[in-house]
């Protein structure tokens, strides 16, 4: 089996397929727009833009079941790298890029450039570091890997609790930001549609599994990106006759930056450690745009940019996708598409806030009060915008404004159609669903693999095994609602304390395991322990006001730590077994067969002979 | 299949590789966001240079790097005969 054409293994029809969806879901979205002007109802339009796209991921998801583990958590390792990059760029994006990094960027401007920085840097470290040799060993999920890595199924067990730490903050994010979205999108309240998302999430992938988390993420994703690209690329060529928001939004640029100084909006300097995001709710705007270092510190604005990136290289809810190229190659070229498609949409969501700021210094500040424009009293009566003082002239200072509302607020802002309106939100929600599922898909196949039949080897059917990881997938999806209910944090905070935590815990122990050939078991036991508990401890203290540093931080301290940790251990401690080098070895190189498929095969052929 | 004494070479080039495809990429995040004030006089399509570097060039600089890695990394697994025999 280790010798197939790669034409065998890859489906040639893909492009047909997702162009079919492509032109389905702009159908959807220009029928749509057609019933508006005819004067269909709103509640019509917006369940079209809610449920239309969700039926079609379903249909995808639904359609392409699963039944041997293979197919279950690695989706039969046949997924191009095109299609693999783009579903890992914008999950990785999820909700929190789509939604709370705009506002960020509208509301602090150059400062929240330090997560987009770490999305993309997270993609090429990811790449580099670690996607070939994970997808070489081919495990289904981290802890699998980290557990054969080390020969020991203590770290197997330690790293399936450790690392379930993150993804459970991650889903409690993305659950939140969906069901942002999908109340925006529905006119309904947050808490009533965070049950609803996470069981679409959970309903789309539960016959495939990863098969089918694939599949629909690839329509989400698509479906992400021209949601995102139609309203600004309408505003790119009314400014600038070029449909190009991400190269041709420096007029407005200039406009914004003119209009700051008239209004004269202070140049703040930030202490270097300060780390001051703008919160969930209704925050002022204080900076201008492009100055740097006004909220965020610049020794904050680089260990942030670091610490982010190390959470999202080792996260355990994208790595476990590299398993699903059909070889190593593919897994290493997928990740340059992935940084290709984030990259893509992090240059346009710079372009939307900008747009959404010039109307704002245009349109709002300095104009009277009583005389605002239609755009601001509408967002204003939505809860999403607000103004201090009424009678006098506005200042800029005195505007309030949400930051997860941006994105869409922006189409409201240019007065677009309602529909266009709905489409942001339909993007948005589609982001975080890929990046929601993708955890729920992550930690149920931890839960099945590692904690259930993790103990007893790889001797359980291949049924079994995907039927413990339905159920944990059903169990998963409860406890996020539950979290997503429970948690009263800001969401973005919750994707940052995610990514600070695996920064810490994940990223170390990948790092030392793949290139440190004399780490041995202890050395990722003292890795993970340290990791976790210094990073915990430190966000306490973060929390708690006691140190200075903000608790998002505290994984640049985990990190070191975590590392020294991890090879003071192995140094004290005898070195690994001679078949633990040799997995190290074989991982490091390309050629041969995939390990862990070796290692189910052979465990086959000798249970066979055993009957 | 890659010869037994070839594990050694391989390796220590696809250490170099890492580090050469990471260290100016690393280098480049560190430093453009910090001098990014002081690029920000001049313009470029518009857009201030500082913040044009620290957004549109680091982007492009991790595009950049990908690419190159995997054209790279790929030549080292042939060169070693350590590829994927398809």
């Amino acid at each position: 089996m280790a010798i197939t054409a790669r034409t065998r293994l890859v489906n040639p029809r893909l492009g047909t397929y997702f162009g079919i969806f492509t032109a389905a879901f702009a159908a959807l979205f220009v029928l749509a727009l057609m019933f508006e002007q005819l004067g269909a109802s709103d509640g019509l339009l917006r369940l079209l833009m809610f449920g239309g796209p969700i039926v079609l991921y379903a249909a995808i998801g639904l359609s392409s079941s699963a039944t041997e583990a293979r197919d279950f958590f690695a989706c039969g390792r046949r997924v191009p790298a095109f299609f693999n990059g783009l579903v890992l760029g914008i999950t990785a994006l999820g909700g929190a890029g789509f939604l709370a990094l705009t506002g960020s960027l509208f509301m602090i401007g150059f400062d929240a450039v330090c997560l987009s920085i770490a999305f993309y840097a997270g993609l090429v470290f990811m790449g580099v570091l670690f996607a070939p040799f994970v997808r070489k060993h081919g495990a289904y999920t981290l802890p699998t890997f980290l557990g054969r890595r080390f020969e020991s199924r203590t770290v197997r067990i330690v790293a399936a609790a450790v690392l379930s730490v993150p993804i459970l903050l991650l889903l409690a994010a993305e659950a939140r930001f969906a069901a942002y979205a999908a109340a925006w999108l529905l006119g309904q309240s947050e808490r009533l549609m965070a049950p609803l998302v996470v069981a679409c999430a959970a309903g789309i992938v539960i016959t495939g599994g990863m098969r089918s988390l694939t599949w629909s993420s690839v329509a989400q994703a698509i479906a992400a990106l021209l949601a995102l690209a139609v309203p600004a690329t309408i505003i790119a060529l009314m400014v600038s006759n070029l449909p190009l928001p991400q190269m041709t939004h420096g007029n407005v640029l200039r406009i914004v930056t003119r209009a700051e100084i008239v209004n004269g909006v202070p140049i703040v300097l930030a202490p270097p450690l300060a780390f001051d995001l703008p919160g969930a709710g209704i925050e002022p705007l204080i900076k201008r745009f492009v100055q740097s270092f006004g909220s965020v510190g610049s020794l904050s604005f680089v260990l942030m940019s670091f610490v982010a990136a190390a959470g999202i290289a080792a996260s355990p809810t994208l790595l476990s996708r590299s398993g699903t190229t059909p070889g190593v190659y593919e897994a290493r070229k997928s990740l340059g598409w992935a940084v290709l498609v984030s990259g893509v949409v992090l240059l346009t969501l710079p372009a939307i806030a900008v747009y959404l700021r010039a109307m704002l210094l245009e349109q709002v500040v300095g104009h009277a009060g009583d005389r605002l424009p239609m755009w601001f009293q509408l967002l204003q009566q939505a809860g999403i915008a607000s103004v201090e003082a009424k009678a006098q002239t506005v200042r800029l200072s005195a505007i309030g404004f949400e930051r997860d509302a941006a994105l869409f607020a922006l189409s409201i802002a240019a007065g677009f159609p309602q529909v266009i309106v709905y489409l942001a939100l339909a993007g948005a929600l589609a982001a975080a669903m890929a990046a929601l599922a993708a955890s729920l898909m992550a930690i149920a196949s931890i839960l099945s693999e590692d904690v259930v039949h993790g103990l007893s080897g790889e001797t359980a059917s291949e049924a079994a095994r995907v039927g413990t990881a339905r159920l944990a997938l059903l169990g998963a999806a409860f406890v996020t609602i539950g979290l997503a209910i429970a948690l009263p944090a800001d969401p973005l905070q919750l994707f940052l304390w995610s990514l600070t935590l695996s920064a810490a815990t994940s990223f170390p122990v990948l790092l030392l395991a793949i290139w440190v050939k004399r780490v041995n078991a202890w050395g990722a036991l003292a890795t993970m322990f340290t990791g976790l508990v210094v990073t915990i401890f430190m966000m306490l203290l973060g929390e708690a006001g006691a140190v200075d540093t903000s608790s998002a931080l505290a994984g640049a301290v985990g990190l070191p730590l975590a590392l020294a940790a991890g090879l003071v251990a192995s140094r004290m401690t005898p070195a690994p077994e001679r078949s633990a080098l040799d997995t190290v070895r074989e991982m490091r190189v390309p050629g041969g067969e995939t390990l862990y498929d070796r290692e189910l095969r052979l465990l086959r052929l000798k249970n066979r002979t055993q009957t | 299949m890659m010869e037994r004494n070839e594990r050694k070479p391989y390796w220590r080039h696809t250490k170099m590789q890492m580090l050469a495809s990471l260290l100016p990429f690393v280098l480049a995040m560190i430093v453009l966001p910090l001098y990014a004030e002081a690029l920000n006089e001049k313009r470029i399509l518009g857009i201030p240079l500082g913040y044009f570097l620290a957004c549109h060039g680091l982007a492009v600089i991790g595009f950049v790097t990908i690419a190159v890695f995997v054209n790279r990394q790929d030549a080292i697994d042939h060169w070693h005969g350590a590829h994927e025999d398809f």
